[in-house]
């Protein structure tokens, strides 16, 4: 197994980032945008895709260590729909000066999906396809409820509902951009200083417990970074879903899965990576705007397939 | 000067649901000892071990049908980190797998993150400790490949690696030998006996009771959680024993042409039909 340095992995993400971020800001559903336009709207943007891409990869891998299933990630487990729920009833509810704005209910939403996940995870005889599959039945019963709840609410809130079910960038604001970026960038080191502990996870939980790690302790930490990072996520930009599968398998092959070098190596190219696929959801079909999950969906369920199979494969 | 062995293990009982998976079963340990733990199918030869390794947690023997004392050097275990208990003993599992790229270097430095969870690692003195386990083992030629894409015996070359470099002077294998071909049980063999000469203290869990013999010096056999016999390999492996391991097995053990350890042949079921 020959690895590249990771030094250059991560130099080709911060160039990758770069140039996406620098891209988004000359190209757009307008041509000629003015530097005000640019201020305004596509900085906060492109930072708040960034901030996005980035947590949403990170959670990605702390969910698969965290379940030792390589197909876990905050979409596909029905925790992001857990998290747009949760902020959908919180506003609906008025507690946004209570619960740290829609992140508050968002976070609550996430932790309790993960913890119905965890139940089913820890019942006998639950394979990791099965466990995936109870995800996913999990994010269709939350994303009904949501589009129920706003249908019920509001009667255009159905189109509401969709901003939320596909993902949406453009309500980015500055100063909320920038708090997503560095609550991220916070978020990232608290669990990459006990990176160990994530490789520890790597062979499943008994292994774990073999190794000496505090598998109970460790994993409550786990469950609530990262039902923190997807309510962060989910709360700005919606349910935006398989950035947090792709870029992880795309880092592993190049860094290999030890977290230590993992964790920013996902961190760098996922910012880039929805950076890149918001720009093409903006320009793809000018002048209308595709939701930007419409395109990490098509990147990402074929790369979901091929991780399944390939899987199946080498027993 | 102690005289406390190096692992004490005291009346272990465990229930699992209304199952006595392991009824009082006792056995110590010295340095430089090899034991063989025998018995059929859900004996509770695994339960055991993973209960004395922690992995199966020592909090649990409060509850009623579970209890016992393990001691490391005459400290109880009850009252010892999962860090600290896991620099002591370790349990190498049937087959080492990941569902990820893992290379066996890779593999083997998972065992030295129970010494310091809060650093990231990759120190030289530890990358010295996973050498010098690899090496142990032979198996540091196989340090970049892929763990999956070696051969059972290799992955359980990197398991006791990564076990040696996890600090614990106790390895208990869990079927470490089964599914292996002659040239790597010979090899696996010669690699615990230098472990032992070197005074680490080794648990076997075997199906094969040849391979057995012809490794351990002592014996603990097994019966649906009972103690059927403890003792040199010698004394333990009778065919009287074994009968009661194997009620419906025709067995005559005589001893080896090159060390005199007991083997045992199977004359096939017997004709009592028990």
């Amino acid at each position: 197994m020959k690895r590249s340095n990771p030094k250059w992995f991560f130099l080709a993400g911060l160039l990758t980032w770069l140039a996406s971020f620098a891209l988004s800001l000359r190209f757009g559903a307008v041509v000629d945008a003015d530097w005000k336009l640019i201020a305004q709207l596509r900085i906060p943007r492109a930072l708040l895709a960034s901030a996005v891409g980035m947590g949403l990869s990170t959670a990605g891998a702390t969910l698969q260590a965290l379940f030792s299933n390589p197909l876990c990630e905050p979409y596909t487990l029905g925790i992001s729909s857990g998290a747009a729920l949760g902020a959908v009833i919180g506003s609906a509810l008025g507690l946004q000066w209570l619960l740290a704005g829609l992140t508050g209910s968002a976070f609550i939403g996430a932790l309790a999906f993960m913890g119905v996940l965890f139940v089913i995870a820890h019942r006998p005889n639950v394979s990791n396809l099965s466990l995936l599959l109870a995800g996913v039945m999990l994010g269709f019963l939350g994303s009904s409820l949501l589009a129920l709840w706003m249908a019920l609410s509001d009667p255009e809130g159905i189109q509401g509902a969709l901003v939320w079910l596909l993902g949406d960038l453009s309500r980015a604001r500055l100063s909320g951009s920038v708090a997503s970026i560095a609550s991220m960038l916070g978020l990232l080191a608290l669990i990459w200083s006990r990176s160990r502990e994530l490789d520890a996870l790597l062979m499943g939980e008994e292994d774990a417990l073999g190794l000496g790690v505090a598998v109970q302790t460790v994993r409550k930490r786990l469950i609530i970074l990262s039902s923190l990072i997807i309510a962060i996520c989910v709360s700005a930009a919606g349910m935006i879903g398989f950035i947090g599968l792709v870029v992880p398998h795309f880092a592993r092959r190049f860094v290999g899965s030890l977290h230590r070098s993992l964790l920013p190596a996902v961190a760098i190219w996922g910012a880039a990576a929805l950076t890149l696929a918001d720009l093409v959801a903006r320009v793809a079909t000018r002048p209308y705007e595709l939701p930007v999950g419409v395109v990490t969906a098509l990147i990402g369920a074929p790369v979901f397939l091929w991780v399944m199979l390939r899987k199946r494969a080498t027993p | 000067m102690s005289t406390k062995p190096l692992l004490g293990v005291y009346g272990v009982s465990y229930r699992f649901g209304s199952k006595q998976v392991l009824d009082s079963v006792s056995f110590e340990l010295e340095r430089g000892d090899i034991l063989a733990l025998l018995g059929p199918n859900g004996s509770g030869k695994s339960t055991l071990l993973k209960a004395v390794a922690g992995i199966i947690p020592l909090h649990r023997f409060r509850q009623p049908g579970c209890e016992g004392v393990i001691r490391y050097l005459g400290q109880d275990f009850t009252h010892v980190s999962s860090r600290e208990r896991a620099s002591h003993v370790a349990y190498v599992p049937p087959d080492l797998r990941a569902e990820f790229p893992l290379s066996a270097e890779e593999a083997v430095l998972l065992g030295t993150s129970c010494h310091s969870p809060s650093t990231t690692g990759g120190s030289r003195s530890e990358e010295a400790a996973v050498r010098k386990a690899m090496e142990l083992c032979l198996c540091w030629h196989l340090r970049t490949q892929d763990l999956h894409t070696l051969s059972g015996g290799e992955r359980q070359l990197v398991a006791i690696a990564r076990s040696i470099a996890q600090g614990a002077r106790i390895l208990f294998l869990d079927e470490a030998l089964s599914r292996m071909d002659l040239n790597h049980q010979a090899e696996i063999g010669k690699v615990l006996k230098s472990l032992a000469s070197d005074g680490y203290a080794i648990v076997l869990v075997a199906h094969d009771l040849n391979l057995a013999s012809e490794w351990a010096g002592s014996a603990l056999l097994l019966r649906a959680g009972k103690q059927v016999a403890l003792g040199p390999i010698n004394s333990a492996l009778t065919e009287k024993n074994l009968r009661i391991l194997y009620p419906g097995c025709e067995l005559n053990v005589s001893n080896s042409p090159f060390t005199g350890a007991p083997k045992v042949f199977f004359g096939g079921a017997r004709p009592d039909g028990r």
